[in-house]
């Protein structure tokens, strides 16, 4: 996918807390060159205080896209990174979560961890771009090297590649256009 | 992708809803919410679903009677009860009353996942068998899970299917390649009270040894090089379900070992690992070999063959019953016309003839790639003798008693790329082996289009 650094950020990441620069710009980079996405890294900033969830010792991922999803500031798509374990209320836990072809999403690169650094930020950049895609109305897809399919481990995740299928790559195309469009 | 299951979401939190909800549309299916029993049999009188995800304690009507409610209203609908941990009772509960599962809140996303491939695979069964048996509804023929017949040999079969099923001895299904043991596999995994449980295949003449071995018991990290990480194995995702071993004639004898005695024990160790791991799954084998022989000749152990022996049922090969054949021959008419959206409605009497002549070397897999290619090719409304032209020549190419293996084999291939027009890819396809064998053996054999 063709991308133009110059052009005007549709994405702004947003670490909460101390994340490790190095890690957002990974997932930057990777957000730009695998979906075509310009974005900027914003400034950190203390995680909202009504996501944590004492009884779990998580934070609840659903009220960190709410606050995102409330701003009015900023570029159309926002995505938070935190360092923390994320959960929404059915689920034990999540790696990340999005609206569904809405504005605001987050991830978590606390489960993600790996002794070699370059795995960790490899996995968080796939898991970055899936959200990104579910933000521009991208559903999981079934093919087993699309970077849209649902990952139910993080050994499936590993073994997929970076890329999408050319399915999901023509969609992503058609709802970028529509997403540069529509930028505010 | 859009999925075409519709999931109706009930639990009067409604945070539960909206989670539920958001994971269930990004997974591809079209769903709705209620936040009470009441409302979810109001929306249920405007639009069923195929999938109900009720949670067990709500106010006013709770989970258990919104099942009895949904199931007298709509009997094959799915259940799945959402229960708060430590209420593994009520879980219990609703699965004795017809819940198909449950799961405690708040689960992994693993877990829902798992249970929704198992729906998913469950409905396809379901669906797969639904049309045919409207079809065949008020007739004497046999529709089963995709098995398809009206022969007393079929119904040999399904009868046995029917009481072997809901036992928990092992299974080995013979017969030869083509008949469908693969079916016959699943279908006993889906009445037995396993049925919940995964269905784990694993095909033991496709891989060498060291490659089975690691499928079916898995690995530990560094267990050998290349096993970068730990990895489950086939026996272990089949626990609670059933486990079928294809070609289970190919295996080694040391492999027999190593079954017999997980089969014994019910626990092994993964490679590598030092740690058993407890396992329960019910064993169904297939092979198209003469296990008593392969005994004689001592390829096979005698223990192993016994304890995967407790029951075998035989599926006889098509020649060996005729009758079935306009049954199946309509059964994938109906399949493929509705793939390729052709508007093919069935067979002259001269083509079902020509279909009952032949001898059905490949069995149902050879009349199935054979009907699906007559139905590509299809003009007209009714496929008959024409198209099947092909089908004739092939048959007697392969009849005309050749001297050696060799030369029977070249007469075979010859014969199913003639009647491909030399479409290596097609032809492979009839004879259910890869193009590069298909080419391969061209080249041995110097066979070219004249």
């Amino acid at each position: 996918m063709s991308v133009d650094i110059s052009a005007e950020p549709l994405l702004d990441l947003i670490p909460y807390g101390e994340i490790d620069p190095l890690a957002l710009s990974v997932l930057a980079a990777n957000l730009q060159a695998v979906l075509g996405l310009p974005t900027r890294v914003r400034p950190d900033r203390p995680l909202p205080e009504d996501s944590f969830i004492p009884v779990r010792y998580q934070y609840d991922a659903v009220k960190i896209v709410g606050s995102l999803d409330r701003e009015r500031d900023g570029a159309r798509f926002r995505m938070g990174v935190i360092q923390r374990d994320l959960c929404i209320p059915i689920l034990t836990y999540v790696y990340g979560e999005s609206q569904l072809g809405g504005r605001a999403a987050v991830i978590s690169l606390h489960r993600l961890h790996h002794i070699d650094r370059q795995v960790t930020f490899e996995r968080g950049a796939k898991i970055a771009i899936h959200e990104a895609g579910h933000l521009l109305g991208l559903e999981h897809c079934r093919e087993p090297g699309c970077l849209m399919r649902f990952s139910k481990q993080l050994e499936q995740l590993d073994l997929l590649p970076m890329r999408f299928c050319s399915a999901c790559e023509y969609e992503i195309a058609r709802l970028l256009k529509r997403a540069v469009q529509n930028r505010y | 992708m859009a999925r075409s299951m519709h999931i109706m979401v009930v639990d009067d939190e409604e945070t539960i809803c909206l989670a539920l909800s958001a994971w269930l549309t990004k997974e591809g299916y079209s769903v709705e919410t209620a936040a009470s029993g009441q409302e979810a049999l109001a929306r249920m009188a405007e639009k069923k679903s195929d999938l109900y995800l009720v949670d067990f304690k709500m106010p006013g009507m709770d989970g258990l009677q919104l099942l009895a409610e949904i199931r007298a209203r709509q009997p094959d609908a799915a259940l799945i009860m959402i229960t708060a941990h430590g209420s593994i009772g009520s879980a219990v509960e609703a699965m004795k009353r017809g819940a198909i599962d449950y799961l405690c809140k708040p689960f992994d996303p693993e877990e829902l996942s798992l249970i929704m491939e198992r729906v998913e695979a469950a409905r396809a069964i379901q669906q797969a068998e639904a049309p045919v048996a409207d079809h065949y509804a008020g007739t004497s023929q046999l529709s089963w899970g995709g098995i398809v017949g009206q022969s007393e040999a079929l119904r040999v079969v399904l009868n046995e299917i029917e009481e072997v099923a809901p036992t928990n001895a092992s299974v080995l299904i013979t017969g030869e390649t083509g008949t469908g043991k693969d079916l016959l596999a699943l279908a006993i995994h889906m009445r037995s009270e396993h049925a919940h449980g995964p269905f784990v295949a694993i095909n033991c003449g496709a891989q060498s040894e060291t490659l089975l071995e690691s499928e079916l018991f898995g690995h530990e990290q560094g267990a050998f090089t290349g096993a970068l990480k730990a990895r489950r194995g086939r026996l272990e995702m089949a626990n609670g379900g059933t486990l079928f071993l294809d070609e289970i004639g190919e295996i080694s004898p040391k492999m027999q070992v190593n079954l017999l005695r997980v089969l014994e024990e019910k626990k092994f160790c993964r490679l590598g690992g030092n740690q058993p791991i407890d396992i329960d799954f019910r064993l169904v084998s297939a092979t198209h070999r003469d296990l008593r022989q392969l005994l004689r000749e001592e390829q096979f152990r005698e223990d192993f063959f016994y304890r995967i022996n407790v029951l075998t049922i035989h599926i006889p090969p098509l020649r060996e019953r005729l009758e079935d054949v306009p049954v199946l021959a309509d059964f994938f008419l109906q399949k493929y016309a509705q793939e390729t959206g052709k508007p093919v409605e069935g067979l002259t009497p001269r083509a079902v003839e020509i279909l009952m002549g032949y001898n059905w070397p490949g069995n149902v897999r050879e009349l199935r790639n054979v009907i699906e290619r007559v139905v590509v090719i299809a003009r007209g409304r009714m496929i008959g003798a024409e198209e099947l032209r092909f089908l004739k020549t092939y048959d007697d190419s392969c009849r005309s008693a050749p001297a050696t293996l060799r030369e029977a084999e070249i007469l075979h291939l010859q014969g199913a790329l003639e009647a491909c027009d030399w479409n290596v890819t097609r032809a492979a396809k009839m004879l259910d082996i890869d193009r590069v064998t298909l080419t391969r053996k061209m080249k041995r054999f110097n066979l070219k289009r004249p």
